[in-house]
């Protein structure tokens, strides 16, 4: 504390350390959250096409299509130590050649100050939905949940998933072709 | 840059011992008020960033306040004894010398 430099020092650190503190006191005020809220969401076409998967193998594949309405209000989430919040779908099905296939279909980044009421319909998936065999044809209990990962400024990475799911099922048929939806 | 130097060590920035301990207690309390004042603040508002912005301005006001030695931080100066009289203290060297090897000689 006898030179400038030093002091500079010291009051430095000091306010790096009471940082810290504020940052995770900032953390605990929102550690008790849970972090749902309920979501809504429908398949309005199905079609199954058997087509081949040119980035892994030769054989063809089970390749689903579908659409579907989204609507959640996702406003209430967003705090203090929150700085986005990533979103995905997933289908979940159980095949003859895994117990518990889990496929994205769909996501997006909802940042702070973006609107958070999403009401989406007809959406077409992201990404594709292809079965790593045969199991998509006539399956009974495939299940659409949204979940999403909570990215805060200071503390843990929760993922939540939504409340609700949606479940359907695929038809019985293959849909010839380029027959799109 | 032997010249630059020696006249940044000639302008004086030190404090006295009770200065500097003024010194420390003022900036901590600042930066803490500032702190817990913009945790509130953040909180209203939602929004951390401005609590990190009123703690960097309770820096920047405990580095003016604090970092150059105002008068206040000198105000109690040490009490060294008073610059001797050259000429005596040459002649009381002298004796201490002869006074001394006497000493040893004794040993």
């Amino acid at each position: 504390m006898n030179t400038i430099l030093s002091r500079a020092n010291t009051i430095f650190a000091f306010t790096l350390s009471v940082m810290a503190a504020l940052t995770f006191c900032c953390f605990l005020t929102t550690a008790m959250n849970d972090h749902l809220s309920p979501i809504k969401i429908d398949v309005n076409k199905i079609i199954v096409k058997n087509v081949q998967d040119f980035s892994t193998t030769r054989e063809k594949n089970d390749l689903g299509f579908i659409t579907f309405d989204l609507q959640a209000d996702l406003q209430h989430l967003f705090n203090w130590n929150m700085k986005q919040l990533f979103l995905y779908l997933t289908a979940e099905y159980t095949s003859p050649n895994n117990k518990l296939n889990q496929v994205v279909l769909w996501d997006k980044i909802i940042r702070r100050g973006e609107n958070a009421r999403l009401d989406y319909r007809s959406l077409h998936s992201k990404y594709y939905f292809f079965d790593d065999g045969k199991g998509l044809r006539g399956n009974q209990n495939v299940t659409l949940t949204l979940s999403w990962n909570v990215i805060p400024n200071a503390g843990t990475l929760p993922r939540i998933s939504g409340v609700g799911s949606k479940t359907f099922q695929f038809p019985d048929e293959y849909t010839p072709g380029n027959a799109r939806i | 840059m032997e010249a630059i130097k020696e006249k940044l060590n000639a302008i004086p920035s030190h404090m006295d011992y009770k200065g500097q301990k003024l010194a420390e207690q003022i900036f901590q309390i600042i930066i803490v008020v500032f702190a817990v004042v913009g945790f509130a603040w953040g909180y209203v508002c939602e929004q951390f960033v401005q609590t990190v912005y009123i703690l960097v301005a309770g820096f920047i006001l405990s580095c003016l306040l604090t970092l150059p030695p105002w008068p206040i931080y000198r105000r109690h100066p040490l009490p060294w004894q008073k610059p001797r009289d050259d000429s005596k203290e040459v002649s009381q060297k002298e004796s201490k010398k002869s006074g001394g090897k006497k000493k040893e000689k004794s040993k």
